[in-house]
């Protein structure tokens, strides 16, 4: 009788390679749950770091060390590991991703400043910048995935 | 870029999962080479070449 579950050395490595990246995808929504949360309940102002009034926040000196902590090893730390494990198709997607991410900033910006002196919008703030690369990454990095 | 990759793996009986993880890529990987999406690195290239015995350019060919 064949014994289904009986795969090659690859196979096991492969599954392995996936775990892995599924840890690190669960480690990664953790980190952030963690840093939403702690940020949400810890205010002391009434500002807020996902809107243009983040200057109005106010937290504790020891926990807005932790979290800047924890945002170093969640948005530098982590994907830089990440990049140095990930295999080359997976690194040349990355890369689309980005460079995405950068001329979403490059042109995004001096956009956003022209049209908000034209009298559209609101002015370009810190947290809005922040958003335009990380969407402009993630628009970039999904694009580069599809067409593979 | 045309290669054997999918009939030499076939000849083999592997998996795609099975040759990504003898190559050390990712399945993924694997399936963009045998569609012709991803042309491997040159390193990428020796190891396919070496794990199945053969030149690199019995395997691969620019020119079809």
């Amino acid at each position: 009788m064949t014994n289904l579950s009986q795969t090659g050395p690859g196979e096991a490595r492969t599954r392995q390679r996936q775990r892995r990246f599924v840890f690190y995808l669960g480690f990664s929504g953790l980190v952030g749950g963690i840093i939403g949360l702690t940020v949400g309940a810890f205010d002391l102002g009434d500002g807020n770091l996902f809107s243009g009034d983040w200057d109005k926040l106010a937290l504790d000196p020891a926990i807005a060390l932790a979290l800047a902590a924890m945002l170093l090893f969640g948005f530098a730390l982590l994907p830089l590991h990440g990049f140095r494990s990930i295999d080359e198709l997976k690194r040349d997607q990355s890369l689309v991703g980005f460079t995405g991410g950068c001329i979403a900033v490059l042109a995004g910006f001096p956009m956003w400043a022209v049209l908000h002196a034209g009298g559209f919008g609101a002015a370009p703030n810190p947290f809005g910048i922040w958003l335009l690369a990380f969407l402009g990454m993630s628009a970039s990095y999904l694009f580069a995935r599809w067409r593979v | 870029m045309k290669n054997r990759l999918k009939v030499l793996r076939a000849e083999r009986d592997w998996s795609q999962a099975e040759l990504a993880g003898r190559l050390d890529v990712s399945r993924q990987a694997v399936n963009a080479i045998e569609t012709g999406k991803h042309d491997p690195s040159l390193p990428l290239a020796f190891r396919i070449a070496r794990l199945f015995d053969m030149r690199i350019e019995e395997i691969f060919d620019d020119e079809i």
